[in-house]
């Protein structure tokens, strides 16, 4: 009878203990299959995230927080210069400006306005409905603003939860003004058509989202310098890369910050990913320890409740190599029983976990803090090996060493 | 030092010898420096530091370090090289106002309020929203809900429930192999008379205490392990925030949480073995 036989019939004797173990197993597995979901989760959803607005470079005035940052002034010069350049294939200007809309029972919502330059082909968007910003907008409506209902307003592309909460349809009217809650202000509120609905990749839970054009962004007035951008989008031609327009754009401005996401998204690890980068680093190696030591004390109690038993199989001529055997397929028994629910159980709490840590304040909608990967389920299976053959270590100790004849005349004897 | 202002940004810093710098430069303004800047300038107290608003250090002013200071630990800031120094408010502003714009020298960034009556918070908001025009006043205590903070204690919180979870499953198991192993032992005392009420209640006792064992065991490793992890990150990320804290009220927690867990193991123990006869349990 192979050690595997003998390990499965232990199992089908002592079903309860078994079921209790493998339960126990797949549940701290899991929490382990999390943390290493954890570990690289953010930054791939944040990678995803910023490929998914189809440029590869981004051009800021200053390094940090984008609140803090210094803006690109002469961005439409710039933004021209950049597009001249062989390595580019696109490029678009972006103004972030936060305004108030005029909801239809009066009340004033904060919203982020983002005014972008038209022509471009890409966004951080996917459009829904309606129609999408493109060069008809780009040109300046903001001498028409005075006339707030005629169809040279500027033309907005929302986000489906301010639709859906406004009953905003493409062809509805939007009544916005510059300024945050708690200001005063005597602006006037300008508006906007709405051309399109669609999902926003950077918008935060909670937040309302519009886009619209340069001009349109321009047009709200005090506080909206002409021809400056927070930040200038370039997309590289896919036969030069990302790094040689990075490079010809600083060659072409070295005052200004360049990136490419890639370069973005490793000062994103090195900074705000940290946090979840250790704690799922601690959480994991904690768990492992403790599945190690959990099944090992399971293992070798059931040994030293089973001396007897086992004294007996070796009297009976089994050899050593097959009752440690038997002791390292009970371990993997438990350990990959429990390692494999663990997958699904771990999926179904890594959706409850991000679900809690996805409720932090400003963070964009689509980031994920919990992402699969194949690489995860590897790293998964090996750790439960290792913790399977740790674990068996001692009890097998136990019994390859127990004195037969002694054992057996104090256990089966009594 | 009475009114002071965070440096944000140390754009240019020189460093000469008290000694050897002129007569005049003792009367310099003076300035805190943090620890971690004295440190990576290779500065010390008394010397003459040049600071400037811009890297060609031009519109600078020279500066005696009075003193060198620990910052503030923020947790928000954890991972950020603390490179910062303190200076009376009009020495910044003579540093960084814009001679072209009067008004820069009359602008700061933030005014710190302490109310009389913190519940006032809103109210006093909504004052400073109503009389000046593009000023905000934000109270500093922790929000309610959707805060940073709050959102890792509960992911934390989720993360202990599934432990716990898990930990019964085991101690379950642990309990039912013990209560197996005593079969005999339970069978022959019931049949002696010994009633099931005070076999339930030994199982019980014993659950309890083997939970109560572990969760001081672990509150003692975790104690243990606090000084370690925090000696740790401190050191990682050169700050003095505590990282890891066992209070009291975890400490509670911990083994109020325990009490439970051995109840129910030991109620499931104590079942395994009473629902059979006793003279099934002896193997008759």
């Amino acid at each position: 009878m192979t050690g595997f036989a003998l390990a499965r019939r232990t199992a089908a004797r002592y079903k309860t203990r078994t079921t209790l173990a493998v339960a126990g197993v797949a549940i701290i597995a899991a929490l382990n299959f999390d943390m290493l979901l954890l570990s690289r989760g953010l930054l791939i959803s944040f990678a995803d995230m910023i490929d998914s607005a189809g440029f590869d470079v981004r051009v800021t005035g200053s390094t940090g927080l984008p609140a803090l940052r210094i803006p690109v002034a002469g961005a439409a010069r710039l933004a021209d210069d950049i597009r001249r350049l062989p390595e580019v294939d696109d490029v678009a200007i972006v103004r972030f400006e936060p305004a108030l809309l005029r909801a239809a029972d009066g009340r004033e919502r904060q919203i982020s306005l983002v005014g972008t330059s038209g022509g471009s082909t890409r966004g951080g968007w996917t459009l829904l409905r309606g129609r999408d910003i493109d060069s008809r907008d780009s040109r300046d409506s903001s001498n028409s603003i005075d006339s707030n209902e005629s169809a040279d307003s500027p033309p907005a592309v929302i986000t489906r939860r301010l639709a859906a909460d406004f009953g905003l349809e493409p062809g509805s009217v939007l009544r916005v003004r510059a300024g945050v809650p708690g200001e005063r202000s005597v602006l006037p509120f300008l508006s906007y058509r709405v051309i399109g609905v669609a999902n926003f990749s950077f918008e935060a839970a909670g937040e309302y989202t519009v886009a619209t054009t340069l001009e349109g962004s321009r047009a709200l007035g005090e506080g909206n310098p002409g021809d400056e951008a927070d930040v200038v989008l370039v997309a590289s031609k896919p036969e030069a890369g990302s790094d040689a327009a990075v490079a010809a754009i600083a060659r072409l401005r070295p005052d200004l910050h360049v990136y490419s996401n890639q370069e973005v998204v490793e000062q994103f690890n090195r900074n705000g990913f940290a946090y979840f980068r250790q704690i799922s680093l601690v959480l994991s190696t904690t768990t492992a320890v403790f599945t190690v030591l959990l099944v090992a004390t399971l293992l070798t109690v059931s040994v030293n409740q089973r001396l007897g038993e086992i004294a007996a199989l070796r009297a009976i001529g089994i050899s050593r190599r097959h009752v440690a055997g038997m002791l390292l397929w009970e371990s993997a028994l438990l350990v990959g029983l429990g390692g494999a629910i663990a997958l699904p159980l771990g999926g179904a709490l890594a959706i409850g976990l991000d679900h809690i840590l996805r409720r932090m304040p400003g963070l964009p909608e689509q980031l994920h803090f919990f992402v699969f990967e194949p690489r995860a389920v590897v790293l998964h299976a090996a750790l439960l090996a290792a913790t399977g053959v740790v674990a068996a270590l001692y009890p097998v100790r136990i019994a390859v060493t127990l004195p037969i004849a002694a054992t057996m005349r104090r256990e089966l004897g009594s | 030092m009475g009114r002071r202002l965070l440096l944000a940004l140390l754009l240019l810093l020189t460093a000469a010898p008290l000694a050897s710098a002129p007569p005049a430069e003792t009367e310099a303004p003076s300035v805190l420096i943090s620890r971690q800047l004295l440190r990576d300038a290779h500065l010390a107290v008394g010397d003459i530091v040049l600071l400037s608003a811009d890297r060609a250090g031009s519109h600078g002013g020279r500066f005696r370090i009075a003193g060198v200071y620990e910052p503030t630990p923020d947790p928000m800031k954890y991972n950020v090289e603390r490179l910062e120094a303190r200076l009376h408010l009009p020495d910044l502003i003579r540093l960084t106002a814009n001679p072209a714009d009067p008004q820069s020298a009359e602008s700061v960034s933030v005014v710190n309020v302490r109310l009389a009556d913190p519940a006032d918070a809103d109210r006093f908001a909504t004052d400073v929203a109503r009389r000046s025009v593009g000023l905000v006043a934000r109270p500093t205590a922790r929000g309610a809900d959707g805060d940073l903070f709050t959102v890792l204690e509960r992911f934390h919180v989720a993360i202990a429930a599934v432990t716990m979870v898990g930990s019964t499953a085991f101690l379950l198991a642990l309990m039912v192999i013990r209560a197996e192993e005593r079969r005999d032992m339970v069978g022959m005392l019931r049949l002696i008379g010994v009633s099931r009420r005070s076999i339930v209640v030994e199982i019980l006792i014993e659950g309890v205490l083997v939970a109560l064992a572990g969760a001081i065991f672990g509150v003692l490793l975790a104690a243990a392990a606090q000084y370690g992890i925090n000696r740790f990150f401190q050191a990682r990320y050169d700050t003095t925030l505590v990282f890891v804290r066992v209070t009291g009220s975890i400490v509670v927690r911990c083994l109020v949480i325990a009490l439970p867990v051995g109840v129910v193991t030991g109620a499931a123990a104590a079942w395994t073995l009473l629902r059979r006869a006793p003279a099934s349990l002896i193997r008759r």
